[in-house]
């Protein structure tokens, strides 16, 4: 039996203001609505759904192709591991978790321009309450400010394509378009960019990330750097590697804003001294790396660079998130040895960073390959350049890492269990479980990697520069 | 001309935002900001002398001489979620004046 794409936003948006009344039954409800959803995800009908009763294309669509497939299968499993590894912070934030949910699949799922505007901001209002719990409100601020910034420009920008398309369905308008001179459509692109670029975390609107990813704990780090932060790519990349495909020049000022958002990350990540601030500046990095390869057409390692810090970045920044709490401190020196009595936590962290860098028997080499087969196939090495460079710098600072935090003491001499910081749990039983099987899935996807790469696209595209099926057209309908 | 009013009051809000660290001033340059867009996208599907798009048999009018209704229904998404944006600031507001007495960023302390 398959099921109306549109429950998958109304079922978290109903519960959302249910729970508002029940209030004692809201961590029930939260868990019912997170599960539901992360079930449901693989039973959803393919196609575009009209909405509202009104023919294609005058009514809102929602597509759910290969693509927004993916990119719903990451948002709802992923915040089912958010709230089973940080249950109890959950409770102030049900209604927000759960209308974060219906916003997030809305943004992957919606198949019109002005559509994307709505579910991007009920996700972004949902972000800015999250981060309230960071208790820093002027870092929460300046994430609203940023976010209301981007959110005019995107609408600037909308606004201007639909004056010279004359319509708001993404299918119609990439038909549309695609007609239009190059010149007058980079304006309206590069304002449409820095309105996603604010979730995306993409140069210049990613001045948020560092206030409140830099005070996350391990519902909020998981919830943006995972959660949110891939939804957006995926926005990032159906709009401008389906809808508006960038020309020349629009192409080479967005792919050069990522590259510089890709370098400037692993800089930064690779000069801090607190755990959970290089891991943001690595979120940045990546994000920067993804945003590149949408903007040069390339969706196929793009999805897989997504899956990868999705996937990475959950242990991670929980891990993090938990270790500040419970030593109270997230400078990794102060934290030395912390994995020597918590071999769990340890090992997932070790098998997250190694796979985010890229090496070998785990997921992340399968992504790094793709990406540089992508550019070297089509002739460009200043690319892959920059990518190497910059995982040099990524594997440099992550071995740094977790030599401090599994071996405790001064650097030559003997490590001894007993130097370590402590032995305090990092997880509770059930986010041990949760963190034990996504790092079993990052080495079985990093043993079988066609499997991922035939779920992904399952048209094909491994190791090549095919994407991931698009049924974007609406008579097609299908494959295009 | 309401165009370029219209993208005038984009740049003074934007310019609001980006002169001052207070507040409320703030959050009066974002709402300045939507005003300006809220009425470039009315302006998008202004038409001169144009009539409602409501087609009857009792008045019959020009089809091109219809106003865009698009953009009117897109306007009043964007007033409502406006809205919801400045009252959370102002609640973010009310938050940063009970933890550090002031409205001033520049007096709230470090970045991070």
């Amino acid at each position: 039996m398959m099921i109306n794409p549109v429950l998958l936003i109304a079922i978290p948006l109903g519960l959302a203001f249910i729970a508002v009344v029940f209030k004692k039954l809201q961590g029930w409800i939260l868990a019912i609505g997170v599960a539901a959803n992360a079930f449901l995800v693989f039973f959803v009908e393919k196609g575009e759904t009209a909405i509202g009763g009104f023919k294609l294309p005058f009514a809102i669509s929602l597509v759910l192709d290969d693509f927004s497939f993916i990119g719903v299968i990451l948002v709802n499993v992923l915040t089912l591991a958010a709230v089973a590894v940080a249950f109890r912070k959950t409770e102030k934030y049900v209604p927000v978790i759960l209308a974060g949910l219906a916003g997030l699949n809305g943004m992957v799922l919606t198949g019109d321009m002005f559509n994307l505007f709505v579910f991007m901001e009920i996700t972004a209002i949902s972000a800015y309450i999250l981060s309230s719990e960071g208790r820093k409100p002027e870092q929460s601020f300046n994430y609203l400010v940023i976010g209301s910034i981007g959110s005019v420009l995107y609408l600037l920008g909308l606004i201007l394509i639909y004056g010279q398309t004359g319509t708001l369905n993404m299918s119609l308008m990439a038909e549309k378009s695609a007609l239009i001179g190059q010149a007058a459509m980079v304006l309206p692109l590069v304002l449409i960019f820095a309105g996603i670029a604010v979730e995306a975390k993409l140069l210049p609107m990613s001045g948020w990330v560092r206030g409140v990813l830099g005070n996350s704990n391990a519902l909020t780090g998981v919830m943006f750097a995972s959660v949110y932060s891939s939804a957006a790519l995926m926005v990032f990349g159906r709009v401008f590697s389906q809808v508006l495909i960038p020309g020349t020049t629009a192409g080479v000022i967005i792919i050069v804003i990522a590259l510089l958002t890709f370098a400037a990350g692993q800089v930064s990540a690779f000069r801090s001294k607190s755990l959970r601030q290089v891991l943001l500046y690595s979120s940045i990095a990546q994000s920067g790396l993804a945003a590149a390869l949408f903007a040069t057409g390339f969706v196929f390692p793009a999805v897989l660079v997504i899956i990868n810090n999705a996937a990475g970045k959950m242990i991670m920044f929980s891990t993090a998130g938990n270790l500040e709490e419970k030593y109270g401190t997230d400078d990794y020196v102060g934290l030395g040895g912390a994995f020597v009595r918590n071999m769990p936590a340890g090992v997932a962290f070790t098998i997250a960073a190694l796979s985010l860098t890229g090496l070998p028997l785990v997921f992340g080499f399968y992504a790094k390959l793709n990406v540089l087969a992508a550019y070297l196939n089509q002739g460009t090495f200043f690319v892959p350049a920059v990518v190497l460079a910059g995982t040099i710098i990524e594997g440099a600072y992550f071995i740094r890492i977790l030599i401090k935090l599994w071996a405790p003491g001064k650097e030559g001499e003997w490590a001894d269990a007993d130097q370590s910081v402590g032995e305090k749990k990092i997880f509770n039983p059930a986010g041990t479980v949760v963190v034990i099987l996504v790092t079993l899935l990052i080495i079985l996807s990093g043993f079988l990697p066609d499997s991922v790469g035939k779920l992904v696209a399952p048209g094909g595209g491994l190791l090549g520069d095919e994407g991931p099926s698009i049924s974007l057209t609406m008579e097609k309908g299908g494959d295009q | 001309m309401i165009k370029f009013a219209s993208l005038l009051l984009i740049i003074i809000g934007l310019y609001g935002i980006l002169s001052t660290r207070n507040v409320i001033k703030i959050l009066v340059g974002i709402n300045v900001m939507e005003i300006g867009i809220n009425v470039f996208i009315i302006a998008m599907g202004f038409v001169n002398d144009g009539a409602a798009p409501i087609l009857s048999v009792d008045n019959p009018v020009n089809v091109l001489k219809f106003v865009d209704p698009v953009a009117q229904a897109l306007v009043l998404t964007s007033i409502v979620i406006g809205l919801g944006i400045t009252a959370l600031g102002l609640v973010f507001a009310r938050k940063i004046h009970k933890k550090y007495g002031t409205y001033d960023l520049s007096e709230t302390g470090g970045e991070s």
